[in-house]
């Protein structure tokens, strides 16, 4: 027990005098957090939730333009912009500004664009009139020309963003066009029976009788949390700073080779297991307290700058546990590295793009789910990606130890293995 | 009775074309200072880390003060022995007392006693002004006495040097010469190997030159001096055994 003690307080001794790599052992990856939750906050909200600047060109000046331009600025999704330098856009100017990339979206509301939505109601009305017996004859345009309204999209837009903008502008055209309509026949149809007792149904017309409604999945109490940049981000980015550790550890190992530490560790009667255990319990417990500061910066800090607040999930057990066995693969890979390699620049390099590509491969960059399906087979097998799905278990799916022993085992046994295979190369040095 | 006895030692690492040890033999008694003397490439490094258990021979008998160097004696081996390497293996953040009361903790001591111990030490190699002081800080004689420190601090009755005076100035060097007769006439033993044949002849009382492999001579260096009638020092000696001809 002195001997696990002595080293864990010589490493801690080692990392305090350490002040640039202590600095960058909790700095960067507070700094990392903050950048890519702040990068990658657009990208995971959906359009629902983006509000977007609207160039809007209203030439009809009718009950269409200002249903569109009151409609669309009231549903939240579109800030409407009809005016620049206090003057109202033109449609020249809208599709230049857009061309540009001044502007995503713009829509030219054409001139007659209500009288054609009338006349076409009136048209509507007239018609059921007829087939109801009734002598009914409301105006209509004599030509039926056709009037559309016009959508320009930036070109360097992505078509997913144009698909969903462009369905969204469509579903409330629509909207529009029947709630006008709708109008149009009760107003005839009260105005030509006004005999017929009213019903007490002064409820309004609606086109959808059947609604959607969404409920959660889970079966207890629900956190209500969706997957955003913040949820993502930060758990990730601490896993993959968490693997970071590899650095320090496969640096001192090997310095402790070249400077002749070890060999005077190794000439000291008793097991150098215990020395190692001692290495590692600190090593693991600077990653645990490395994913708690991660998780302090994405509660208190990155609401600051306009980013959600982190959500841990309810069992704080299991949060630990996930982290604990994070650490302990992390640190095994660490020694492991630092056994396996000659000199510090070998062990660096390998150390930094290995945890690059595990990171990549398993999910801390983009979610998984996204990748092709063979890459999705592979990415499952990096340590990274069962630390970060645990993680989601807990935080996502509001799971607790039942979710997440299988992920937390998988990193347990893997480090252990990585310790087992840097003890047998170290016994063969001997030989 | 000897301190070390190597019969037959033979050494191949894994993947070497030619064996490192080619049956090498010698022994020293104990109480003695003795030097392990030879050019670079004789084998001496992989001797002294055959002799501490850090390697293991591929075949041959190796005795430390009467014990058999193998799995079932060597941790008590590990307690006999202080091994001071050629490098300074000491933690060069940390400060001489912090090293040592590591290294202090892992042969067991701790408290007061070990405290006491590594004061003790620190004055005795001139250096407890400089206790609290980093290692990186230390000129080059400091870190080596701090080397020295580090491997005594169990009071080993078998001290093993690797060039303890390499690069050091003669302050320093003097100095650790005399800690070595000084902690020889306490009846401990010391194995020391240098390229400095002048301090390696007024220092030991026996000494066995080696040579790819094996043994060449072993003697007191006076008595070898004397059998070769051109040879006026140990100097004389080692390249009358050895050749003149360039080691890489």
């Amino acid at each position: 027990m002195l001997r696990l003690l002595a080293t864990i307080r010589k490493e801690w001794q080692l990392l305090v005098r350490d002040k640039t790599g202590l600095t960058l052992l909790f700095l960067m990856p507070v700094v990392l957090i903050t950048v890519m939750a702040l990068i990658q906050d657009a990208p995971f909200k959906d359009y629902q939730e983006v509000k977007f600047d609207l160039l809007t060109v209203d030439n009809d000046h009718g009950r269409l333009g200002r249903h569109i331009r009151e409609g669309l600025a009231s549903g939240g999704q579109f800030r409407i912009i009809d005016t620049l330098d206090g003057k109202p856009v033109t449609a020249e100017q809208a599709r230049q500004l857009v061309n540009e990339g001044t502007y995503k979206i713009s829509i030219i509301i054409p001139a007659g664009a209500t009288a054609n939505i009338v006349s076409n109601a009136n048209r509507i009305v007239n018609d059921i009139s007829h087939r109801m017996g009734m002598s009914l004859a409301l105006p209509v345009k004599k030509n039926a020309d056709s009037l559309d309204v016009t959508i320009y999209f930036d070109p360097a837009a992505k078509k997913a963003f144009k698909g969903a903008v462009h369905q969204a502008i469509d579903n409330f055209l629509t909207q529009v066009e029947t709630d006008m309509l709708l109008g149009r026949i009760r107003q005839e149809l009260k105005s030509k029976d006004t005999s017929v007792a009213p019903s007490g149904d002064t409820l309004p017309i609606r086109l959808q009788a059947v609604g959607l409604k969404e409920e959660a999945t889970g079966t207890g109490k629900q956190i209500d949390v969706i997957s955003n940049s913040v949820q993502h981000n930060v758990p990730a980015w601490s896993i993959f700073a968490m693997f970071f550790i590899v650095i320090p550890i496969a640096g001192n190992m090997i310095r402790e080779r070249e400077d002749g530490s070890l060999l005077r560790m190794k000439l000291i009667p008793g097991s150098y297991l215990e020395i190692l255990l001692g290495k590692m319990l600190f090593f693991v417990g600077i990653c645990v307290v490395q994913f708690y500061c991660m998780m302090l910066v994405g509660i208190y800090i990155l609401p600051l700058l306009d980013l959600p607040k982190l959500v841990m999930g309810r069992d704080a057990g299991a949060t630990f546990l996930v982290a604990a066995a994070i650490g302990l693969a992390a640190t095994s890979y660490g020694i492991l590295i630092g056994t396996l390699f000659k000199t510090p620049n070998q062990a660096l390099n390998f150390g930094a793009i290995s945890i690059v590509i595990l990171s990549a491969i398993g999910g801390i960059w983009i979610p998984l789910e996204i990748m092709p399906h063979k890459m999705q087979v592979i990415g499952h097998l990096s340590p990274l990606s069962w630390g970060l799905d645990a993680i989601n278990d807990i935080y996502l799916r509001n799971g607790n130890i039942a979710y997440v022993w299988k992920n937390a085992v998988r990193l347990v046994v893997t480090g252990l293995a990585m310790l087992a295979i840097a003890g047998y190369v170290e016994k063969r040095r001997m030989n | 009775m000897s301190s070390i006895a190597v019969k037959e030692l033979y050494k191949t690492y894994t993947g070497a074309e030619e064996p490192t040890l080619k049956g090498l033999t010698f022994s020293f008694r104990k109480g003695s200072i003795a030097g392990l003397l030879g050019p670079n490439g004789a084998g001496k490094t992989t001797t002294i880390s055959i002799l501490c258990g850090l390697v293991k021979a591929s075949s041959g008998e190796v005795l430390i003060n009467g014990l058999s160097q193998d799995a079932h004696h060597r941790e008590a081996i590990k307690q006999q022995i202080g091994v001071v390497p050629q490098r300074i293996a000491l933690y060069p953040q940390l400060s001489a007392v912090e090293n040592l009361t590591y290294f202090g903790n892992l042969y067991g001591y701790k408290g007061k006693g070990l405290k006491a111990r590594i004061m003790e030490l620190l004055e005795a190699f001139g250096l407890e002004k400089s206790a609290d002081k980093e290692i990186h800080k230390f000129s080059g004689g400091m870190k080596r006495r701090a080397n020295i420190i580090a491997a005594i601090l169990h009071q080993p009755s078998l001290l093993v040097l690797d060039e303890p005076t390499a690069g050091v100035d003669v302050q320093s060097r003097s100095m650790i010469l005399q800690f070595l007769r000084e902690y020889n006439s306490q009846g401990n033993s010391i194995l020391y190997t240098s390229h400095l044949l002048e301090e390696a002849q007024s220092l030991c009382s026996d000494v066995a030159i080696v040579d790819q492999g094996r043994l060449i001579v072993q003697g007191n260096p006076e008595q070898l001096i004397d059998e070769l009638p051109d040879c006026d020092n140990l100097e004389d000696v080692f390249l009358h055994y050895t050749g003149h001809a360039l080691r890489d």
